[in-house]
């Protein structure tokens, strides 16, 4: 018996070791080709990562960039915790191998609190101007940390059909600039005629698993009533905040709790008015541009919430190569690159030349969207908290709540009381101010 | 080279223990491990935690609710379906045929075929619609109306998953000697005692397998459930993944894995206990 035990545990080890060495022959061909004479920038990005995407940057971006600058780049596509242990370990060492970062603000925001970001302030880039929100989130402390690079939002989308049922005193004009009467209160109206009208909840969310519906809660709806994206969890504004949720609900179309993306129920007419991620409804703009309008978001009592996805560019202190990776950075930003990203992956331009230079189409209806949104006065602007993997606990308590609170009808008092204590502490693990 | 000949059996098992070693084994353990522990040490805290969630419940009781539910009427209509297709028809292969075209298509796309079927604004309902039975669409999604979202995922898994029934049983039924069939009808007896007495008996190890194979795929049912239904009908496999996915909670999924494969364990034990197979030649 121990003999033949003996000869299953040799082959065993035959099979690791095949595994084992095939591991090491990989290792040993990276190594081959950052040792060569050519310079070769290490470019690590939690951006632009699925295939579809990751193909673009290699074969379109990269390619002419090389072409232009004789510059090779190695693009490594990878999660934010990878990004985030790989970068502290190379820093920590002083043998850093990364030229440049492409992370979301928060991401970025955390890497030069621990110092590990090299400062771009001397740095000038010529013939664009970036816009100044995101130039101001790119400053921390007196240093330029990043370069803003790309930007994502969510908006909503209206069928131009549900212009015909606007409540009294409520313009087209209104809802498509986002003035001050374009409210919460007045969406309300609005969904309620649309039902009266044509017998059918006309409003959409993405509340299904995979869908942004959380986005919605703490980026939106959060900041609009109470002014905060989690500081008031649980203030008295919150709970008058659910109970209108509760309400509007009866107007949004039930199988919303299923729907993970809202471009298909809009193009299928389930829907008349949507809130989603711009990349998430572009396929139905692109289908049908002359249907739908992109619009702001309404406001509540404290103002206009919504979120700013902010994509940017970093070199890491003691990068090898950090002329090359500015070189990269310049490219990027160049506008005829920026439209070109939109046009590609659907990011939205970080520099106003580039706004600009969009042809007209299905993508200029979401810019004009996306634009006016961001230039409302009375905008409220909530950036994702960065919380690593903690990032879901985040998320899922306003899902929880929501669930709760609106779908099964509890106390929303009760649960806000309950579940706020859970979020905030979950900044006070990271040592994050509460948002 | 002579190898012993007492090895043999022990080289010819090997690959396949191999694979089950690194793809089953290692898996198991390790699920095991983040399971049980905490910090190295043994702990239960991450079974509490499961245990406390109203979700876990749920979870188990939808995915046994639809295994039950689901099942039995498919080997229910897989035996009508085999029975009825096991004679000599014109077009006999066609039919064979269209029944298991459904078998080539996987549950996340039957789940998108149903939801366009049954949505507000699909087939179903606008045909109810037009002949006048309705004038309202009957809603089959969300979360108020979850009963019926139960249904529509009956619904298509029945549609989906019954054919691999329907393979097993009418391969069970062709391989069922007619000299039973013929010997029984000299005797007298008519349709419904040979189907009892004979057929029925003699598929036992068909309908055994069929059960085993289905229920072991009911208790990993996902994809269909995630496309109709989402969170409001929650699965054992679909709250697993949520764990894992969105709250990075590896030691909660590997509690949910270990649970599925748990009950597959459990309910494969059971079949194979109560339902002895019978075969007429052994039969003392």
């Amino acid at each position: 018996m121990s003999r033949k035990v003996h000869l299953v545990g040799v082959l065993v080890l035959v099979l690791l070791g095949a595994i084992v060495s095939g591991c090491i022959g990989g290792d040993q061909t990276t190594t081959q080709t950052t040792t060569t004479e050519e310079v070769t920038i290490t470019w690590l990005s939690t951006q632009l990562n699925p295939p579809e995407e990751r193909a673009f940057v290699q074969e379109q971006l990269l390619k002419e960039f090389s072409d232009q600058t004789g510059i090779d780049v190695n693009f490594i596509p990878i999660s934010y915790a990878d990004l985030a242990t790989r970068l502290e370990a190379e820093e920590k060492t002083g043998k850093v191998t990364i030229d440049l970062i492409a992370d979301l603000h928060g991401g970025l925001d955390f890497f030069a609190s621990k110092g590990w970001l090299e400062d771009l302030s001397g740095r000038k880039l010529e013939g664009r101007t970036f816009i100044s929100t995101f130039e101001k989130y790119a400053t921390i402390n007196g240093k330029k940390v990043y370069i803003p690079w790309m930007s994502a939002t969510y908006v909503m989308v209206v069928n131009k059909k549900a212009f015909d049922y606007l409540p009294a005193g409520l313009t087209q004009e209104d809802v498509m600039k986002g003035t001050e009467k374009w409210t919460y209160d007045a969406l309300l109206e609005w969904a309620k005629n649309l039902k009266d009208a044509t017998g059918q909840p006309q409003l959409g969310f993405p509340a299904g698993p995979k869908g942004l519906l959380h986005r919605f809660l703490h980026g939106y709806i959060y900041p609009s009533f109470t002014g905060y994206q989690a500081k008031n969890f649980d203030s008295p504004e919150a709970v008058e905040m659910w109970k209108y949720l509760r309400e509007l609900w009866q107007y949004v179309n039930p199988a919303s709790t299923t729907w993970d993306a809202m471009g298909e129920p809009l193009l299928r007419g389930e829907v008349m008015i949507a809130w989603d991620h711009t990349a998430r409804i572009k396929n139905a703009i692109e289908t049908n541009p002359d249907q739908f309008a992109v619009v702001p978001v309404p406001r509540g009592p404290k103002g206009r919430g919504f979120i700013l996805v902010v994509a940017g560019l970093a070199i890491p202190k003691n990068a090898p190569h950090p002329d090359e990776a500015w070189k990269l950075i310049d490219y990027l930003t160049k506008p005829e690159t920026q439209v070109k990203i939109l046009e590609n992956v659907g990011f939205f331009p970080t520099v106003q030349e580039a706004t600009g230079a969009i042809p007209s189409g299905p993508l200029k209806v979401i810019a004009e969207g996306v634009t006016a949104q961001s230039a409302t006065p009375d905008a409220v602007v909530a950036m994702i908290p960065n919380l690593g993997e903690k990032g879901g606990q985040f998320t899922d308590a306003y899902r929880t709540a929501f669930q709760r609170i609106v779908l099964k009808g509890e106390d929303p008092e009760a649960v806000v009381k309950e579940l706020g204590p859970q979020v905030k502490q979950l900044f006070q693990e990271m040592g994050q101010e509460i948002p | 080279m002579k190898v012993k000949s007492s090895y043999i059996p022990y080289l010819l098992i090997l690959p396949a223990f191999a694979y089950l070693l690194f793809f089953v084994g290692y898996p198991l353990v390790q699920a095991l491990y983040t399971a049980f522990t905490q910090n190295g040490q043994f702990s239960l805290a991450t079974v509490r935690k499961t245990f406390a969630d109203p979700y876990f419940w749920e979870a188990l009781k939808y995915t046994i609710a639809l295994a039950g539910v689901i099942v039995p009427t498919q080997v229910g209509l897989a035996l009508i379906l085999a029975l009825a297709v096991n004679r000599a028809f014109k077009g006999k292969d066609l039919t064979i045929y269209v029944l298991t075209i459904p078998l080539t298509i996987s549950d996340v796309a039957a789940g998108l075929i149903w939801y366009s079927m049954l949505s507000p604004s699909g087939f179903l309902n606008k045909l109810l619609l037009k002949i006048g039975l309705i004038n309202q669409p009957i809603y089959f999604f969300g979360y108020q109306y979850r009963h019926m979202e139960f249904l529509a995922i009956v619904l298509a898994e029945l549609w989906r998953a019954t054919s691999i029934v329907f393979v097993i049983i009418l391969a069970g039924l062709q391989m069922i000697s007619n000299e039973y069939l013929e010997a029984a009808e000299v005797f007298g007896a008519d349709y419904w005692t040979r189907l009892r007495k004979i057929v029925i008996p003699l598929l036992k190890p068909s309908i055994q397998s069929a059960l085993i194979i289905r229920t072991l795929f009911a208790m990993q049912i996902f994809g269909i459930v995630w496309i109709l239904a989402g969170r409001d009908i929650p699965i054992l496999a679909g709250e697993g993944f949520y764990r894992l996915t969105e709250l990075k909670e590896y030691d909660v999924a590997s509690i949910y894995a270990l649970v599925i494969a748990g009950l597959s364990l459990l309910l494969g034990a059971l079949y194979i206990k109560f339902m002895k197979a019978e075969y007429l030649e052994v039969r003392r």
